[in-house]
């Protein structure tokens, strides 16, 4: 049995942060250096009373408009931006997507990584024949995680829904995937309270990082330095260890497509592997790092705008908060 | 291991944290956080920097205690240099 990338959407929230919006507010900040050095212009961010699971209706309804929901008999929601403790936002999705009842349903938490996983329990639940058609459907809103004096957060993340229909298919157009995960690094990528470890505190103090930007332990925490460190290490091994489990060779490769992070880790990763800039994606500019969503939408867009085409083989690699990781290898 | 020649290393780090005024003078004694370039993106650069030419990580808790330029050759090992 085999299995493909049926259809993509993506939605982004309507307001638009530039950087000239954030010079205002951070005068030591100059637009064109963010631009130069992380590759971001602009980020969509959602407005005060709109969520995930908004995000995540409008792409769904995106992808759905032609295609024929009956057959969608399973729905997997990823999201670290839940519109509640329980129950499942997939749940509430499959009634407002109007799916069918008889189908499963459920929501993962997972970053940057997540699009990789999606893939691969998709594939996993095809070929066991548990689901044919599947909606996988990535949302986040981390700007509503983040404190509004951090600069360096306020720069980098935008917010953003993807929905991918996956189905069965007569040929393998989703390859061999390499999965990794190291929760040593957990707290470099953190929102330290509103859990039941750290409620929420109301009267949390803000902490100046020494660079500029200021937060609270009720916000997103983010070890920039650390997570660059961890990337050095994990990706040119995800990326060997992937080429390798699917028998081919980078030169075999029509294009990469890496989680968006930022422009300069990512060039910076691109020169370490040796990945020819021709063949590498670099989709920041008007979206910034839209988390699990950089991957689907880089994919859309890179079709889109013809950098690939039916066919091709694609690398996808993504990493990031956990730590978590994976590599894989699709066919367009 | 080959080492580096400590001018080599300054003038790459001047390069990786974009000092383009020809004349600003870097020296062991410099401290980067004085600079008019160094900002929270520079960490950045200087871990790419140091990966390159050595192969090595350092943890991001070290950088803290950088000053000057001379502290940043501590942090990395002063094996690394010639």
């Amino acid at each position: 049995m085999s299995v493909k990338i049926a259809k993509i959407e993506y939605y982004l929230p309507e307001t638009i942060v530039t950087n000239d919006d954030l010079e205002k507010i951070f005068p030591d900040w100059s637009s064109d250096k963010i631009e130069k050095k992380i590759g971001i212009r602009e980020r969509h961010i959602v407005k005060n009373n709109e969520t995930a699971l908004d995000l995540a209706l409008k792409a769904g309804e995106k992808v759905l408009k032609n295609y024929n929901k009956n057959k969608i008999n399973f729905l997997m929601l990823c999201t670290q931006s839940p519109e509640y403790y329980l129950p499942s936002g997939a749940c509430i999705l499959q009634d407002k997507l109007d799916l069918k009842t008889n189908i499963g349903a459920f929501d993962y938490n997972l970053g940057c990584s997540g699009f990789i996983y999606g893939l691969a329990l998709a594939k996993g639940l095809i070929i066991s024949n548990i689901a044919t058609n599947i909606l996988l459907i990535t949302s986040e809103t981390y700007t509503k995680h983040i404190y509004p004096k951090d600069k360096g957060n306020r720069t980098i993340f935008g917010d953003a829904a993807a929905a991918t229909v996956i189905e069965k298919s007569e040929e393998e157009q989703i390859g061999e995937f390499v999965l990794g995960t190291d929760g040593n690094g957990y707290r470099n990528l953190i929102v330290p309270n509103g859990g039941l470890r750290n409620k929420y505190d109301p009267d949390a103090k803000e902490i100046d990082d020494g660079s500029g930007s200021i937060r609270t332990d009720n916000n997103l925490y983010m070890n920039g330095p650390e997570i660059f460190n961890f990337t050095i290490k994990a990706v040119p091994k995800v990326v060997s260890e992937t080429l390798k489990k699917n028998n081919t060779t980078l030169d075999e490769i029509d294009y990469v497509i890496f989680h968006q992070s930022n422009k300069y880790m990512n060039e910076y990763l691109r020169k370490k592997i040796n990945i020819p800039k021709d063949k590498f994606c670099e989709n920041l500019l008007v979206k910034g790092n839209t988390v699990s969503n950089t991957i689907p939408i880089a994919i859309k867009d890179s079709f889109d705008n013809n950098f690939i085409k039916k066919n091709y083989r694609v690398l996808l690699v993504g990493f990031g908060v956990g730590y978590s990781w994976g590599g894989t290898i699709i066919t367009i | 291991m080959e080492k580096m020649k400590i001018k080599d290393f300054i003038s790459e780090l001047k390069e990786n944290l974009e000092v383009e005024d020809e004349d600003q003078e870097i020296t062991l004694e410099t401290n980067l956080k004085d600079l008019e370039e160094y900002d929270s993106l520079s960490v950045l650069s200087i871990i790419a920097m140091i990966d390159k030419n050595f192969g090595k990580q350092i943890p991001s808790s070290g950088f803290v205690k950088v000053t000057t330029v001379s502290s940043l050759m501590d942090l990395i090992g002063k094996e690394y240099f010639q």
